[in-house]
């Protein structure tokens, strides 16, 4: 048995074991801050409440966007060609979605009764709303995720009742995913003194869910490649181009709505003049959007997985800067502090993206997560009983 | 939801041309409420030294929690740990805080403290010395202040006397209570020989950002039965779409003559 194990885990990837080991030293840090506390382990503050633990939070929130849009293209709008990049969008969803709970948990200052969330709940709050959706939604994930699990094990037969309900779990899923996306945004909009003007806007939460629908499938876009090299797996790149056309129209309502909220709300003349908000604000918006826009504009880029993968990087990098902006780097500091964080709270963080890593190989490894002819057989069989007599004709 | 915002029953009103930076508010705040100088739930604003030799100034003013009408950090609290009383007080419960500090970014006075030292801490924040009142006596810092700076009593009491000083001593004050309309009013008043800002004051609006708050999160559960109801008629009209679709395929496969004419019939 225990050959058995060693056999098994020196058949797989040597990197695994450094993200392995990178993992085990961030939560041992991870531990120590629970026990002794915020102030020796973070450079929080009072002008600082939150740090990079809740940036990186928002962040992975948005790039996990991907699950939910293309959930709904795919289940909802019908883009059945879609379907075989569903599976490793769902597992990097849950896992980007994990994560997020864990460092939660590491930034609670009384992390011993996070359940009060579930007990005491204030409707009114904004961050109640996140923590409820993405609860819930972590568990849909897991859900949508649970047939490749199941599928080669004995606990198949369950395959078809899990199937019979993955449309009405889906739209539920598509539901929460928007409500917590556009949430988040909703935790600044009553940070008015805070926040500076350029990102400060009461329609945060439509800038929040715009911006993770093109986060979301950059995501899959550069996954889909990085997978490639990786694994040697990936989707067709078919797929890639046709999620590729959607990044131009969603980047430019965003771009539109942005600039129509400023000149509305009179703010245009910061634009150049709030010195470093400024550069970050324009750096956001030329990385993510107004190069992205054109890039992908091209059907040439869209064809060509080292191209559009480019492309979904830059818009990662623009919507993660963002995100860093709304909750960092576009607070006004109080009393001239400003904040830069502890190593500790950077060897969590990088401890749990290392986790994240790992687990998406393991998983990616053992389980269909790549399988595409198992999955094109899969819309006919997803949709509801009562149906399932006409659609057997193929 | 309507939300009506009773007047709060008491009132502080700091005058800043009194306070001499003695700091025995903040010692028996410290004592009474059993928190560290570290982090008291009372601190003092000042201008510095300004002003050009002989002729120098400077002002000092202790400030704590505004007890604001319409709060913030009650808005924002995610377990409703902060609540605000019939009598206006906001109060703090210790038991039910998670620590999430989002009542810090959310106050617009930069109020609550934190006890970033403790192993398992808690927000910092005044109570108004609620269970003095209960006994008939005043808030400590209002008990103790030696030239009576912090005076304490019915709001409107407080806030009549602020108008009168501003009005009697003409030239003395800056003609502005903060705290009457700032964040839509708050219990906490302030007069001050100097403008606010220099004192450090954050420059607040006259309606709280609670307001915005709720007006977006209570419109919530309207957005999400919206989707829940849209999505779905979204995917089964899809699907009939793809369905009939199909079946004019299958028909039309079968016999071609009557499947031209419908062609036509339709272009």
């Amino acid at each position: 048995m225990l050959r058995k194990l060693f056999h098994e885990l020196s058949t797989l990837p040597k990197y695994i074991y450094v993200f392995a080991a990178i993992t085990a030293f961030g939560l041992s840090i991870g531990i120590y801050r629970m026990y002794a506390g915020l102030g020796v382990t973070t450079n929080l503050s009072k002008a600082f409440p939150w740090g990079i633990w809740i940036s990186f939070d928002l962040a992975t929130v948005a790039l996990s966007g991907g699950a939910f849009t293309l959930a709904a293209l795919v289940y909802v709008l019908h883009f059945e060609s879609l379907h075989s990049a569903v599976r490793p969008t769902v597992l990097a969803g849950l896992l980007g979605y994990s994560s997020v709970l864990v460092i939660l948990l590491f930034d609670l200052g009384r992390w011993d009764r996070f359940y009060n969330v579930f007990l005491h709940p204030n409707f009114s709050s904004a961050l109640l709303e996140v923590s409820w959706c993405i609860a819930a939604y972590s568990s849909i994930l897991f859900y949508e995720l649970s047939p490749v699990l199941l599928e080669k094990s004995r606990w198949r037969r369950f395959l078809p009742t899990i199937k019979k309900y993955t449309i009405p779990i889906v739209i539920a899923g598509v539901t929460l995913s928007t409500m917590h996306q556009s949430s988040l945004g909703t935790m600044f909009v009553i940070m008015s003194p805070r926040l500076h003007p350029l990102w400060y806007s009461m329609i945060l939460p439509i800038f929040f869910l715009v911006s993770s629908l093109a986060a979301g499938i950059s995501l899959v876009i550069a996954g889909a490649t990085v997978s490639y090299w990786l694994f040697g797996r990936s989707l067709k790149i078919r797929i890639l181009a046709k999620l590729g056309w959607f990044l131009p129209w969603i980047l430019s309502f965003y771009v539109v709505l942005k600039f129509g909220e400023l000149l509305i709300a009179g703010e245009l003349d910061m634009l150049f003049s709030s010195g470093h908000y400024s550069v970050l604000f324009w750096a956001e918006l030329i990385i993510g959007f107004f190069i992205p826009i054109a890039w992908f504009s091209f059907k040439r880029v869209r064809n060509s997985r080292i191209l559009s993968m480019f492309g979904a990087f830059m818009i990662m990098g623009g919507v993660v800067l963002n995100r860093f902006d709304v909750t960092w780097f576009g607070m006004n500091p109080v009393d001239g502090e400003t904040y830069s964080p502890h190593w500790m709270e950077v060897a969590i963080l990088v401890g749990v993206v290392a986790g994240l890593i790992t687990i998406y190989s393991l998983v990616a490894h053992y389980f269909p997560v790549y399988e595409e002819t198992e999955l094109y057989r899969e819309p006919a069989n997803t949709a509801p009983r009562l149906q399932e007599a006409p659609a057997s004709g193929d | 939801m309507s939300h009506t915002f009773n007047t709060p029953r008491y009132g502080f009103l700091i005058d800043a041309s009194k306070c001499i930076d003695c700091r025995t508010c903040m010692v028996s705040c410290s004592v009474e409420n059993n928190v560290s100088m570290e982090t008291t739930r009372i601190w003092i604003k000042e201008t510095g030294v300004t002003g050009t030799f002989p002729d120098l100034s400077r002002y000092t003013v202790p400030y704590h929690c505004m007890h604001c009408v319409d709060p913030s950090c009650v808005s924002a609290c995610t377990v409703g740990a902060l609540q605000r009383t019939e009598d206006g007080i906001v109060k703090y419960d210790n038991d039910i805080c998670i620590g999430c500090r989002y009542c810090m970014y959310a106050c617009p006075f930069e109020v609550p403290n934190y006890e970033w030292d403790q192993q398992l801490p808690l927000v910092v924040k005044c109570d108004m010395c609620f269970s003095r009142l209960e006994e008939g006596q005043q808030p400590a810092c209002a008990q103790t202040c030696p030239t009576g700076a912090i005076q304490f009593g019915k709001y409107e009491d407080m806030l009549a006397l602020a108008h009168r000083m501003i009005e009697e001593n003409p030239g003395k004050y800056v003609d502005h209570i903060y705290g009457e309309e700032e964040n839509g009013g708050t219990a906490t008043l302030y007069i001050s020989p100097v403008p606010f800002e220099e004192l450090g004051f954050p420059i607040a609006g006259t309606t709280s950002p609670a307001y915005s708050n709720r007006l977006v999160t209570e419109g919530t559960p309207l957005v999400a039965g919206a989707m829940l109801v849209g999505l779905s008629g979204a995917y089964l009209t899809i699907k009939n779409e793809k369905e009939e679709a199909e079946e004019e395929r299958r028909l039309a496969e079968q016999t071609p003559v009557a499947a031209g004419e419908e062609d036509s019939h339709a272009s």
